[in-house]
C-alpha cells in the first residue's frame, strides 16, 4: 500500500503510530487486534511493524552488518544461538552474505537500506513501514529496495505500507491512500487513484508520466481508455489507435 | 578549454595499502554557457570530479583546465578561483550554521572581504535569484524554513559570491517534485539569462535531461561517455546498463518507437511527447 | 578519505591470537605489563622483544604496522634517551665534550628503558591490531561491571560506545566534506590569530554539531523501532566464550610471570 500526501499532510506521523513510535491523543492505532497505547504490548508491536527510514546512514546502529541485522533480535533477549541462524538465514535470503564483516561507511544507500531491511526481516514481522526509502538513493539502489520489498511481499505475504512523493512507486503497489492536512482523503485500488488526476492535481500532487501524458493526449482528441496508468499500457493504446483509424 | 580536465586522474590515500582509484585518466570539457550533466551510478566518481574542478581536490596526476590554462595548485590562485567557480555541495542546507539567512548568503561575499554595504546587495539580489523575498526571509532562523526554502537558501548562499560557473551536486536529491520543478527553472533562468555555466552532477536525469547541451558520464572513475546530450541519451541500452534511468516520457517514445510509430525519441518533456505525437498522428491520418 | 580507519586499528585475520578471547586478552596484557616492570636484565628484555615479535609473525600482521606502531612514541624514547646518556651518571666515563658527560650507566639505563617502553608498546599494539574496538570496549566492560553496584548504567554506557565507534568514520567523512564546502564558499581556517582562527571554525562546529543532534535523534528512532528499551535485557549475537585455548594462554602467561617474579627475587 502507498500512503501520499502533500508536504506536511502527516504521512510520516501516521507510520510513527502504526509502530507506537507515537500514541494517538484520541482513537486508538489497533495491531493483530492490541491497541499501541498498553505499554506491554511494545516489544509485540515493534516486532509485527518493521520500519524502515528514509536516511541509509542514521538507521544503522552496529559496527558491522551482521551485528547491525542482529539488533532487533538481541532486544528480543532470544539466545545467541537462534539469533545468528536467523542473521544468516536472513542475510542469504537478501543476498548480503559477503557483505556480513564490513562495517557500514563502507556500503553504498542500497546496500544500506537493503541491510536496514534485513534488520527488520530477521525480526519476523507481519508488515513492513517504509518512510521514503528511496529518496537518498541512485535509480540502481532505488531499484534493488523495492524489487526487495515487492517480493517480501509476494512470496512472503508481508504487508508494505510505503510512504512516497514519487507517483511511479504508488503505481506501483496495490492500493493508495491520500493523506491532505491530517485528514484522509482518499483510499482505494491504485488504478482508480492514482489516474484521477483531476483530484491529484487538486491537492498538489503528480501523476505518473503515463498518467499525465494520457491526459494531455485526450485533450487533443485522442480517445484513450480512462484507466492508464503504465508506460506500457500507454504505448499499447496509442498503437492500436493507430491501426484502427 | 573552458572547463575541463586532461588525464586526471585521482587516487585516495597514494602509496598506502588502501589506496583507491577514485577517477583514472579523465579527459572532458564543457564550453562556457553550457548547461552540462555528469551522471553515474552512485560511486562512479562524480562529487570527486566536481571537486577538482574549482580545486578543492588536487590530481594525483592529469590537470584541470580552466580558461585555457591549468588551474595549478597555488592557494591564492584557487582562492580567486573559487569566486569565479561556485560549487554547491549535496544536501548544502547541512552547512548552515549561523542565525539569519541574511548572514548566512553574506558569509561568502564576507569572506571575500567587501564592505558591508556591497555585501548587502550581494545578499539581496542572490535572494531575488533563487526567487525568494529578501526582505521577508531575511531575518528568519535558517533551520526554520522549510525543505526547499532551505535548498534556495544554501543555493543563493553560493551564487552570493557572483560566480561565473555553478556547479551543483545533486541539487534535487530528498526534495518533493515541486521543489524540483522550481529548481530547474530557477537553474535555466541562471544559464539563460544571467549566461553562467551550469554544471550538474546526478542520476536522476527526469528534469535535467531536457536542458542540458553536454553530458559526460562516468562508470567507476572513468570516463564511459562524452558528448552533446541528444547524442549521450540515444544510447538508451549502455546507460541502462551502467545502472543509468532516462526519465519516463523519453522510455514512452522508445516504447512507440519500437512498436513502429515514427516518433523521435529525443523527446524529454511531456510538452514535447505531447508534440511529438501529435504531429506523428496527424501525418497518419492525412 | 577514511576508508583507513575501518573499526580502528583492526586487522582482520584467523590466528590464534586473533581468536582469543578479548576479555582475557586484556588481562593478559595486563599482566605482561606487571611482567615487564619486574623484568630486571637486557637479556630478559630482548626475550620479551623477541617474543613479542614472534607473536606478531604469529598474527600475520605486516612489518609496516609495526613501524607505524611505534612511531607515536619515537620522540618520547629519543628524549629519555638524551636525559639519561647526557644526566644520569655512573660506571666508565665514555665521552666528554665540555661540561656534558656520557658514562656507561646511563646508556646502560636509558637503553633499558627506552627497550622496555618498546615492548610495551608493542604488546598493547598486538592487542589493538588484532582485536575489534568492539570487542574491546565490551571487555572493558565487562572489567568495569562491578561499577553497575555503584549506580553507573553499565550496559547503556556500552551501547553509547558502541553506537560512537559505529559513527566515527561516517562523522570523520562528514566533517571532511563539510570542510571543503565551506572552503567553496570562501572560509579560509589558516590565516589569522589564534582568536581568528578560532572563530573562523564556527561554520565548522555548529553544522557538525547539528548534524550529530539529527543523526541521534533519527538513530534513536530507529532502535526504538527494533525493539531497543533501555534498561530491558538484551543478549548478544557473539558470545564471549572463553575455551580451553585461551585457559591455556592465561596459564602460560601467569607461569612465565611467577619464573621472573621468582628470578627477580
Amino acid at each position: 500500500m502507498a500512503l501520499v500526501g502533500p508536504n506536511g499532510s502527516g504521512k510520516t506521523t501516521f507510520l510513527k503510530l502504526l509502530n507506537a513510535l507515537l500514541i494517538p491523543t484520541h482513537g486508538q492505532v489497533l495491531v493483530k487486534g492490541i491497541s499501541t497505547a498498553v505499554e506491554s504490548t511494545l516489544p509485540e508491536v515493534r516486532r509485527v511493524c518493521g520500519m524502515i527510514f528514509q536516511n541509509p546512514d542514521n538507521q544503522l546502529v552496529a559496527t558491522t552488518v551482521e551485528e547491525d541485522i542482529a539488533f532487533g533480535l538481541e532486544n528480543l533477549a532470544l539466545p545467541p544461538e537462534e539469533i545468528r541462524n536467523r542473521v544468516f538465514k536472513t542475510a542469504a535470503l537478501l543476498g548480503l552474505e559477503k557483505l556480513l564483516s564490513q562495517p557500514p561507511h563502507l556500503l553504498s544507500g542500497g546496500e544500506k537500506q537493503r541491510v536496514a531491511i534485513a534488520g527488520v526481516l530477521v525480526m519476523e514481522p507481519e508488515c513492513i513501514l517504509m518512510d521514503e526509502p528511496t529518496a537518498m538513493l541512485d535509480p540502481a539502489g532505488r531499484r534493488d529496495v523495492l524489487n526487495t520489498v515487492r517480493e517480501l511481499n509476494r512470496n512472503r505475504n508481508i504487508a508494505v505500507i510505503h510512504v512516497t512523493h514519487f507517483p511511479e512507486e504508488a503505481a506501483g503497489t496495490d492500493r493508495v491512500v491520500i493523506l491532505n492536512e491530517g485528514k484522509l482523503a482518499a483510499d482505494g485500488a491504485s488504478a482508480e487513484v492514482m489516474t484521477d488526476l483531476q483530484f491529484l492535481h487538486g491537492l498538489g500532487l503528480q501523476g505518473t508520466t503515463a498518467v499525465e501524458l494520457a491526459a494531455l493526449l485526450r485533450q487533443d482528441s485522442f480517445p484513450l481508455p480512462p484507466q492508464i496508468l503504465y508506460n506500457r499500457e500507454l504505448v499499447d493504446s496509442l498503437c492500436s489507435l493507430g491501426q484502427n483509424s | 578549454m573552458f572547463i575541463g580536465t586532461e588525464q586526471l586522474t585521482h587516487t585516495y590515500m597514494p602509496g598506502t595499502p588502501f589506496a583507491t582509484k577514485a577517477l583514472h585518466d579523465i579527459s572532458f570539457n564543457f564550453k562556457q554557457g553550457d548547461f552540462a550533466l555528469i551522471i553515474g551510478p552512485s560511486g562512479s566518481g562524480k562529487s570527486t570530479l566536481i571537486q577538482h574542478l574549482n580545486g578543492l581536490l588536487k590530481p594525483t596526476s592529469g590537470q584541470v583546465v580552466f580558461e585555457g590554462k591549468n588551474i595549478g595548485s597555488d592557494k591564492q590562485e584557487l582562492l580567486r578561483l573559487r569566486k569565479r567557480i561556485g560549487l554547491v555541495f549535496q544536501m548544502p542546507e547541512e552547512q548552515f550554521f549561523s542565525e539569519t539567512v541574511f548572514d548566512e548568503v553574506a558569509f561568502a561575499p564576507r569572506n571575500q572581504g567587501f564592505d558591508e554595504n556591497e555585501v548587502e546587495n550581494k545578499v539581496i539580489e542572490a535572494l531575488e535569484k533563487t526567487g525568494l523575498d529578501p526582505n521577508e526571509l531575511r531575518m528568519r532562523h535558517p533551520f526554520q524554513l522549510s525543505a526547499g526554502q532551505k535548498r534556495l537558501v544554501a543555493i543563493a548562499a553560493v551564487l552570493s559570491l557572483n560566480p561565473e560557473v555553478l556547479i551543483l551536486d545533486e541539487p534535487t536529491v530528498a526534495l518533493d517534485t515541486a521543489y524540483r520543478k522550481n529548481l530547474f527553472d530557477l537553474l535555466t533562468g541562471l544559464n539563460h539569462k544571467e549566461k553562467l555555466t551550469i554544471i550538474i552532477s546526478t542520476h536522476h536525469l527526469d528534469e535535467a535531461a531536457a536542458l542540458a547541451d553536454r553530458v559526460l558520464v562516468l562508470k567507476q572513475g572513468e570516463l564511459a561517455m562524452f558528448g552533446p546530450a541528444v547524442e549521450v541519451f540515444g544510447r538508451r541500452e549502455e546507460l541502462y546498463s551502467l545502472g543509468l534511468a532516462l526519465p519516463p516520457v523519453t522510455e514512452i517514445m522508445h516504447g512507440l518507437a519500437e512498436k513502429g510509430m515514427p516518433v523521435s525519441t529525443s523527446v524529454y518533456t511531456l510538452q514535447e511527447a505531447r508534440r511529438e505525437i501529435n504531429k506523428v498522428k496527424r501525418r497518419d491520418r492525412s | 578519505m577514511t576508508r583507513s580507519i575501518t573499526l580502528g586499528q583492526y586487522i582482520p585475520g584467523q590466528s590464534f591470537i586473533h581468536r582469543l578471547n578479548p576479555r582475557l586478552k586484556i588481562l593478559i596484557l595486563v599482566l605482561i605489563l606487571v611482567l615487564l616492570f619486574l623484568l630486571e636484565t637486557f637479556g630478559a628484555l630482548l626475550a620479551s622483544l623477541a617474543a613479542a615479535l614472534a607473536m606478531f609473525a604469529l598474527a600475520g600482521i605486516p612489518f609496516s604496522y609495526l613501524m607505524r606502531g611505534l612511531r607515536p612514541i619515537f620522540y618520547i624514547a629519543l628524549f629519555a634517551l638524551i636525559i639519561y646518556f647526557f644526566f644520569t651518571s655512573g660506571g666508565v666515563v665514555l665521552l666528554r665534550i665540555g661540561f656534558i658527560t656520557v658514562e656507561s650507566e646511563g646508556v646502560e639505563q636509558g637503553l633499558f628503558i627506552v627497550a622496555r617502553l618498546v615492548v610495551l608498546v608493542l604488546f598493547s599494539l598486538l592487542v589493538t591490531l588484532t582485536t575489534t574496538p568492539l570487542s574491546l570496549t565490551h571487555g572493558m566492560g565487562y572489567f568495569l561491571k562491578p561499577l553497575r553496584y555503584a549506580g553507573l548504567p553499565t550496559e547503556e554506557v556500552a551501547m553509547i560506545m558502541a553506537v560512537a565507534l559505529r559513527f566515527i568514520p561516517t562523522l570523520m567523512e562528514e566533517s571532511q566534506r563539510l570542510m571543503r564546502a565551506q572552503l567553496a564558499r570562501g572560509a579560509d581556517f589558516e590565516t589569522g590569530s589564534i582568536f581568528r582562527k578560532a572563530g573562523n571554525m564556527v561554520p565548522l562546529i555548529v553544522p557538525l554539531f547539528v548534524s550529530a543532534f539529527r543523526r541521534a535523534d533519527e538513530l534513536a528512532l530507529a532502535m526504538e523501532a527494533r525493539g531497543y528499551r533501555i534498561g530491558a535485557r538484551r543478549t548478544r549475537m557473539h558470545e564471549d566464550i572463553i575455551t580451553l585455548k585461551d585457559w591455556g594462554a592465561l596459564a602460560l602467561v601467569l607461569v612465565l610471570v611467577a619464573l621472573v617474579w621468582a628470578f627477580s627475587l
